[in-house]
């Protein structure tokens, strides 16, 4: 690298003393807002349950057909069994076990495990997926707001034209051509959702570009690289954040109705597809579409919950 | 009776609004903020009062609390009377308020773009408050507000009141405030800093409005402001407040040639006036003290340069030094 | 203030800023607002310069187009005797070095961001000055110098108040060691208390450092502590320059008069106060021949037809106004 590209690097690279003190002073603002720490509580909880879970349940694709359709424990249902040898219906009482805390499903596999396993993939695909649109999203609004001119009308336009692409006809086309896989299904997620984060990027990078302080950089000398590094983007982050925890249950959701419809990869085992194999027993074996209803509601809830408390964290105006 | 006995009483008798011993406070969740803590004042018919200090001294909450306009979960009003006519405000129903905003008390803002709706044209605005407390119906209605628009000074009032408030000036803004304000005849205005957010230019112009509001109609006004030259201008007596407390109370001629406070004595001297000839501005060191951490005894000890043992400790009571002029200090005691 | 024969360090020559405006489908340029039209004065070294005027006549649009952060439309602006508006990027830069800003709104001129410290030394590290340990020195040395104490160089601009605030502002102006400092409104969102305190620490420094100071403001009460000559902009003009003591004393242009008489002071007025007509016209729209004339009250027949030229009275004092041809 020549000594001019270095010089630039180095006069760019953020100086990010991640300092302990702001964190800490944000921290303290979330804290307050017994919602966001709930949210936070139980993203945790999860994390853990998707990182240590699978160690302490059964393996979730083993299929037992002996053990279908045990209810969850606490709970009993009568079972019709049809006999072949009296060629008539006998009804059993079947109690929830503790072998079996959540139940299992038709073919007898572990309700426990799948929904850990399912948390590791919606965890997963939610990270990922929020990821590449984050990243897209960033670069392409600020880009827009500070070079301004006919590349940020062309961006915006691209950004329209996005906006309005169905991005399900891409998916349904894709898994046409490519086969349903877990990784292209996040691709898609992932590069047809940074639209809604650019614009918002953009006008926030906009606002800010005549914010006094970014003046005030300029006045005393500091260069357009150092401007956005070191002043633009620190004061972006905090959108940034915000609008990755909140868009991590939209993605959560997004995989899971894709599943639900029937576009999942046939190998991983996520929440929407568990949803979409217990819509048909609903009177049978109610645990299998209620449980990851469940959890997938509290998850949505709990990033939303956490974004809102970051969301009024990070502003100065709101009193916290 | 005596000829002075007589005084007293008819001046007893013209007041027409008496806050005592006010406290309003704002449980935070970073602890309370007594944001009024034991204010006392009267305002009497026809006279222009200022309430004086600067930014957190609580002048704001105070006008904001006679009319209760504060956002009720953190802020709260925790003791004290506020009483006009037969109610005591800080006590009286929600409805019974209703009635008496706009009406008997009307109340002018500081920051006219911000109490403006963007969307509606100053004409529906006025026209709406009109037509909350009048039996007018539409056409008198709108009568009654061309006229306070041309009274306000406000050229071609008629055209005017179909435009937007974007399309007005500062100063024309804060003229229309003030006639939407006038429009149901009230007893008592209210004006918060009304002249701090305009030019000099309109804030002589500004502050004639309420002069003539004065001889015109005997309005009785609280004005609120940091502008010691203001209150000169065009207030009758003054009520001087730090730390959420009034600090002095005095006629306006009486605060300026013979302040009793330091704090008062100390707003005087560090005004850049036009018609001084010093050289360096005098200053009160220290800055004003955050209402979550106030300092102990009076308020004001950190920065007064007359400040003694007894001020750290113990809060001073208030002075009657004559029967207009009352301090609380304990230089006085 | 003794007026020595100091060194012209700001020479301005009928500087013009416009905003085009353009409307319709094709952005076609209907008009300019004229934010700055034509001005022209000097600055000396140590010399403090007030320039008066009310919201829309300009002066912050000028405050901001002499550093070239607003580029000007013509005109020229000689700072030492080079050209600044032909200034390449590297001119540029050490421009910046000598002519700093202080702004007007102490919350929003710091990067919240960023420590106080930090944002006291980023002039010092944008042009390369020292290293890590010399730049913490100085902006110890910086803090102190505006009263604040060394160690709060940790803390972020939201644990101090306004006016600490405004002295961070200034200190992180003072740290390339100037030569002129153009301060905009630097004390109007401040508490009364606060900026006499401000403004003798401006003026300390001044005298200390022998700073000149382009100072702007719309309170002519501030300007009279502080300034050695005063500047009256009405819509993109001057129309008056004069001693600090002739403003005051012997105010010629109507509006000067007019902005004099409207200040709210202690001393009872002697003569009737001049409320000006109307409200400041629009900058798209100005009113023809002298901008002042609709709201004047020593109109004169000339007045709505011919532009007055700004035109030295009496030894220092310019006027633009026809009653004094």
């Amino acid at each position: 690298m020549n000594k001019r590209l270095r010089d630039i690097i180095r006069k760019a690279r953020p100086h990010w003393r991640l300092n302990g003190r702001l964190i800490n002073y944000y921290w303290q603002r979330t804290k307050r807002n017994k919602l966001a720490v709930f949210g936070l509580g139980f993203i945790i909880f999860l994390v853990l349950l998707a990182a240590i879970g699978p160690f302490f349940t059964p393996d979730p694709t083993a299929v037992n057909f002996e053990e279908k359709n045990i209810p969850p424990l606490g709970f009993t249902i009568e079972q019709s069994i049809y006999n072949i040898e009296t060629n008539d219906f006998t009804t059993k009482e079947i109690h929830g076990s503790r072998s079996h805390p959540l139940g299992t499903d038709s073919t007898g596999r572990d309700m426990l495990a799948m929904i850990v396993s399912g948390a590791r993939v919606s965890l997963l695909v939610g990270l990922i997926a929020t990821g590449i649109a984050i990243i897209l999203g960033t670069i392409i609004g600020v880009l827009s707001a500070y070079t301004g001119g006919w590349v940020d009308n062309a961006l915006m336009r691209f950004t329209d034209v996005m906006m309005t692409f169905p991005f399900f006809l891409l998916l349904v086309l894709m898994v046409f051509i490519f086969g349903p896989s877990l990784p292209l299904i996040v691709l898609v997620i992932g590069l047809t959702g940074w639209t809604g984060t650019a614009r918002l990027i953009r006008s926030e990078s906009l606002s800010l570009r005549t914010r006094e302080f970014v003046v005030a950089a300029k006045a005393l000398g500091a260069s357009d690289n150092r401007v956005i590094f070191r002043h633009l983007i620190p004061n972006v982050i905090s959108l940034i954040i915000v609008m990755a925890t909140l868009s991590i249950p939209g993605v959560i959701i997004a995989e899971a109705a894709l599943s639900f419809i029937g576009l999942y990869d046939p190998i991983v085992i996520s929440w929407g597809k568990i949803l979409e194999s217990g819509q048909h027993s609903l009177d049978t074996a109610w645990w299998v579409a209620v449980e990851p209803g469940i959890i997938l509601f509290l998850t949505v809830l709990a990033f939303n919950f956490l974004g809102d408390g970051l969301r009024d964290a990070f502003d100065p105006k709101s009193n916290i | 009776m005596t000829p002075r006995a007589t005084f007293r009483k008819i001046n007893m008798d013209n007041v027409i609004l008496k806050v005592s011993d006010l406290k309003t406070y704002f449980f935070t969740s970073r602890g309370i903020v007594k944001a009024v803590d034991g204010v006392e004042f009267e305002l009497r018919r026809g006279e222009c009062l200022c309430l004086v200090g600067e930014s957190g001294c609580g002048k704001t909450v105070t006008a904001l609390s006679i009319l209760r306009l504060f956002d009720s979960p953190p802020g709260k009003i925790v003791g004290g009377q506020i009483r006009y006519d037969s109610l005591d405000l800080a006590e009286c129903s929600t409805r019974q308020l209703r009635q008496i905003r706009g009406k008997d008390i009307a109340i002018v803002f500081q920051e006219a773009q911000s109490a403006l709706n963007p969307v509606l044209t100053i004409g529906d605005q006025i026209i709406e408050q009109i037509k909350l407390h009048l039996p007018l119906d539409y056409g008198r209605a709108r009568d009654r507000a061309i006229t306070l628009l041309s009274e306000m000074g406000i050229p071609s009032a008629e055209g005017a009141m179909s435009y937007y408030p974007h399309q007005l000036s500062g100063g024309m803004k804060q003229r229309v405030l003030i006639a939407m304000s006038l429009s149901c005849d009230p007893q008592i205005l209210i004006a918060d800093e009304p002249t701090t957010a305009v030019d000099v230019t309109i804030k002589a112009q500004i502050l004639d409005i309420f002069r003539e509001l004065k001889t015109r109609r005997q309005m009785s006004t609280i004005f609120i402001t940091h502008d010691l030259a203001v209150v000169a201008e065009i207030g009758d007596r003054a009520v001087v407040m730090y730390g959420g407390k009034d600090v002095e109370t005095a006629p306006v001629s009486e605060i300026i040639s013979n302040p009793k406070h330091p704090y008062t004595s100390g707003l005087i001297e560090c005004l850049p006036d036009v018609s001084k000839n010093t050289d360096r501005l005098a200053s009160i060191p220290g800055t004003t003290p955050n209402p979550l951490e106030m300092p102990q005894g009076c308020a004001f000890h950190p920065r007064c340069p007359k400040a003694m043992k007894i001020c750290k400790q113990q809060e001073p009571s208030e002075i009657i030094i004559s029967k207009e002029h009352k301090v609380s200090c304990h230089l006085y005691t | 203030m003794k007026n020595k024969l100091n060194n012209k360090l700001l020479q301005i020559r009928n500087l013009k800023k416009y905003y085009p405006v353009t409307a319709g489908f094709f952005s076609r340029h209907i008009g300019d607002i004229k934010a700055v039209d034509g001005v022209t004065f000097d600055i000396s070294e140590r010399e403090i310069i007030g320039l008066v005027g009310e919201s829309g006549c300009g002066k912050s649009t000028l405050g901001k187009t002499i550093p070239r952060l607003e580029e000007p439309t013509s005109g020229q602006i000689l700072y030492k005797r080079s050209d600044v508006t032909k200034l390449d990027k590297k001119g540029l830069g050490e421009l910046r070095r000598e002519i700093q800003i202080i702004f007007q709104d102490p919350d929003a001129s710091l990067d919240p961001r960023m420590t106080v410290g930090d944002s006291i030394c980023e002039p010092l590290i944008v042009h390369n000055i020292g290293n890590e340990k010399k730049r913490m020195e100085r902006v110890a040395e910086l803090m102190e110098q505006v009263g604040l104490e060394a160690r709060q160089a940790n803390m972020y601009p939201h644990e101090f108040s306004g006016g600490q605030k405004q002295r961070i502002g200034i200190a992180r102006a003072l740290a390339m060691n100037p030569k002129l400092i153009i301060a905009d409104e630097p004390v109007s969102a401040l508490d009364v208390s606060i900026q006499a305190q401000i403004l003798n620490l401006m003026m300390d420094i001044q005298e200390r450092l022998g700073l000149a100071y382009l100072f702007i403001a719309h309170d002519l009460a501030v300007i009279k502590h502080m300034a050695h000559r005063v500047a009256i902009m009405y819509l993109g003009k001057i129309v008056e320059l004069a001693d600090k003591k002739e403003i005051f004393e012997n105010p010629l242009h109507p509006y000067t008069e007019a902005l004099l008489s409207a200040v709210p002071s202690f001393k009872p007025k002697d003569k009737d106060r001049i409320l000006l007509r109307g409200d400041v016209p629009s900058p798209l729209n100005p009113p023809p021949g002298c901008h002042f004339h609709p709201r004047c009250h020593r109109i004169l027949p000339i007045c709505n037809q011919q532009e007055p030229e700004l035109a030295e009275v009496s030894k220092g004092h310019f006027v633009a106004c026809h009653l004094y041809r």
